[in-house]
């Protein structure tokens, strides 16, 4: 589904990405881990198309197409959503009409009819209501005044109503408390199917023990040093980054 | 009768020979005496010019080497207001009062709409003149009040409203401008009388018709009772090769509040000026500026609240938005005289550009002259938040859609604060005409 070859990628002159490869198939749940200033958000902001983020080098195919290609709004469209670290707020445009928008557009781009207003709000109050989230929502503006845990509910709401293929989470898990990470990893889960495929952006192994993933990799110093399974992440939480880094060097 | 004019020092320009012209054609009338000081006043200060203080963003150089008439008085018949240009239009029957170039074009039916007494300022200073005289301002050299002196001096007729009742539905007075050169001029003059306990929503909607728009040189006086209630807006839409210059006075007494909506939608160069004078303790103002810029259009905003009695409290919120290579300038001032302990004021003015070549002045100054008072002020100007743009983008919306409603959003703070739907509705409506993407933002309603 996703294919990263040799990606290298700089921001405000600064090299950060330094040949990334990676290969997501569909059904597959990849965990990302690193430490801080390792190149992690950078490569989930690349992947999204941030357009300040100088791509540098390498390639990206999403479902055989150049996702470098593609400007950000049409790489949603082609399903790929990225779950920010910090959402950002945006007062004056209502909660449900970005999504609205954002359905419609996905909609759209399949050649689909925009969707009935009261289909739409009987399935956001669905979701709404699988994410534990106040009815106040949906008066509100984008993020308006949200706490950094309604933040990451509210992103991954979206990614529920968007459904898309590929999701990639950026520490949506950072800022949560036991509760609603649960929720979060609820909703995560709910999307798991054979079509779709999950990368998760952490600092943590506590995620990973609710979304369990098939491959966790080491991002460091803008390269994948190293690839395991789940228990990989609980050897990072015991050990931390450092032998993988000498491992590296040596 | 003409007073013997002197002008001051310099070669008087075409503009000030002209005006001057106009006022030795105008017969006498009841007002004649405060006409005459205001002439004499006006002709001695000669037109603003980059120097003043006020008006250094706004170049009148060609306007002041222009010899200006007046403006054709038209009747109702001939001016056949389509629906598309009332403000309220289909969405609200709201009573409508026609002005046109400054000339009530009342129908007989006209003189209570809603429990509003309406009528016209000759009439009230022909019955009345001395009532009429506290509505007409102390005179004053101040450089902002210019050409309010000379609307003083040359209009010839205006509305009288007199609020009596608590009254729901909102008046509109269509200011008509249409002229048979470029070198028409006119002087509409309103007056507002809100009866202490009274409350009302005026709307005042500037329009063009027709090839030739006068220099509009416009005058409205409110004054508010104890304990009065008003929400008063003032529209400008008139077109790209407009020149509007409108002053605006509202004078307070006890307890009286007052919430004013400047909308700038249009008019190659408009100069709106609003002196808010809280008179009396307890009195408010929340002055709203909307101020949209397009094409080369130039928006020139000065806004003076003077607090003058204690416990008063004044806010005042501007959004400006500057497309193309559109000037926008937002001089906001409170003053704070020497006993008015306690007043309260905030000053927010935020600037979004829309192009490189388009341009944002925006000031706030605070003059205070108690002790015990609370006075805050912010201003800021930039571009599209490039975060929130890629956060729309990355769920899929299209660029358009999204700098739109980001545009939209950025005046969020001014519509929520209109308290009468209808007026919402229709000065959104006129808003959305005005911005990129219009057909998108409609969707989003």
């Amino acid at each position: 589904m996703l294919k990263i070859s040799n990606l290298c990628a700089r921001v405000a002159g600064k090299d950060i990405l330094k040949g990334v490869n990676l290969e997501v198939n569909a059904g597959e749940v990849h965990a990302i881990m690193g430490p801080n200033g390792s190149g992690k958000s950078t490569l989930a902001q690349v992947l999204a198309g941030r357009e300040d983020y100088e791509v540098t080098g390498g390639s990206v195919t999403f479902e055989g197409r150049d996702l470098l290609a593609l400007p950000p709004e049409e790489r949603a469209r082609a399903g790929l959503f990225l779950g920010f670290q910090y959402p950002v707020e945006i007062p004056g445009v209502n909660n449900v009409y970005l999504l609205k928008a954002a359905l419609n557009a996905k909609r759209k781009a399949a050649g689909e009819a925009e969707v009935d207003a009261y289909d739409f709000l009987t399935l956001i109050r669905q979701k709404m209501k699988y994410m534990q989230m106040s009815e106040s929502f949906l008066t509100r503006g984008v993020n308006e005044g949200f706490s950094g845990g309604e933040k990451k509910r509210n992103e991954v709401l979206q990614m529920l109503v968007l459904e898309p293929k590929l999701a990639i989470l950026d520490e949506t898990d950072s800022g949560l408390d036991i509760d609603a990470l649960k929720v979060v990893s609820a909703g995560v889960n709910s999307l798991r199917d054979p079509k779709r495929a999950v990368v998760l952006v952490t600092h943590y192994q506590r995620l990973l023990d609710y979304v369990v993933p098939d491959q966790v990799h080491v991002l460091s110093g803008g390269r994948i040093l190293k690839t395991g399974d789940k228990s990989l992440a609980q050897e990072l939480e015991r050990r931390g980054y450092d032998w993988v880094l000498e491992a590296q060097v040596a | 009768m003409s007073p013997a004019l002197q002008t001051s020092g310099q070669p008087a320009s075409a503009a000030l020979r002209s005006f001057e012209a106009q006022w030795r054609a105008r017969p006498a009338d009841s007002l004649s005496p405060v006409r005459e000081q205001a002439m004499q006043r006006f002709l001695e200060l000669g037109l603003p010019t980059m120097r003043d203080e006020t008006w250094r963003y706004t170049n009148l150089r060609s306007l002041a080497a222009q010899s200006f008439v007046d403006a054709p008085r038209m009747t109702r018949g001939e001016i056949e207001p389509s629906a598309s240009i009332s403000l309220l239009g289909d969405t609200e029957r709201a009573a409508t009062v026609l002005m046109v170039n400054g000339h009530p074009a009342l129908l007989t039916a006209d003189t209570t709409i809603n429990g509003i007494e309406i009528n016209t300022i000759r009439e009230v200073s022909r019955l009345d003149p001395k009532f009429l005289m506290r509505f007409i301002e102390p005179l004053s050299d101040a450089e902002q009040r210019r050409w309010s002196l000379l609307n003083t001096a040359l209009f010839v007729d205006g509305l009288y409203l007199k609020i009596t009742t608590q009254v729901a539905t909102p008046l509109v007075i269509l200011h008509v401008a249409t002229g048979n050169g470029v070198n028409d001029v006119a002087y509409p003059r309103v007056i507002i009388d809100a009866c202490p306990g009274t409350s009302a929503t005026i709307i005042e909607h500037h329009v063009a018709q027709g090839v030739y728009t006068p220099l509009s040189n416009s005058n409205t006086h409110i004054a508010l009772g104890s304990d009065a209630q008003l929400e008063h807006y003032r529209v400008f839409a008139t077109g790209g090769g407009a020149t509007h210059i409108d002053s605006l006075d509202i004078h307070q007494e006890r307890g009286s509040r007052c919430k004013q909506f400047t909308i700038a939608l249009g008019g190659g160069l408009v100069r709106a000026t609003l002196e808010g004078h809280l008179s009396e303790p307890n009195s408010s103002l929340d002055s709203y500026s909307l101020l949209v810029g397009h094409e080369d259009r130039h928006v020139d905003c000065v806004n003076i609240v003077t607090h003058a009695a204690r416990d008063t409290r004044s806010r005042q919120t501007a959004r400006a938005i500057a497309s193309d290579s559109s000037r926008i300038i937002f001089n906001s001032k409170v003053i704070v005289d020497a006993g008015a302990v306690h007043a309260d004021s905030q000053q927010s003015s935020r600037g979004l550009l829309l192009s490189p070549t388009a341009e944002i002045d925006t000031r706030p100054q605070l003059e205070i002259h108690a002790d015990e008072v609370k006075c805050v002020h912010g201003a800021t100007t930039g571009r599209l938040d490039p975060d929130m743009l890629f956060y729309m983008l990355s769920r899929g919306l299209d660029r358009d859609t999204a700098q739109s409603l980001l545009v939209y959003a950025f005046l969020a703070d001014v519509l929520t604060g209109m308290s009468v739907p209808s007026a919402r509705t229709s000065i959104e409506n006129a808003l959305i005409a005005q911005l990129p993407d219009s057909q998108i933002l409609r969707k989003f309603r």
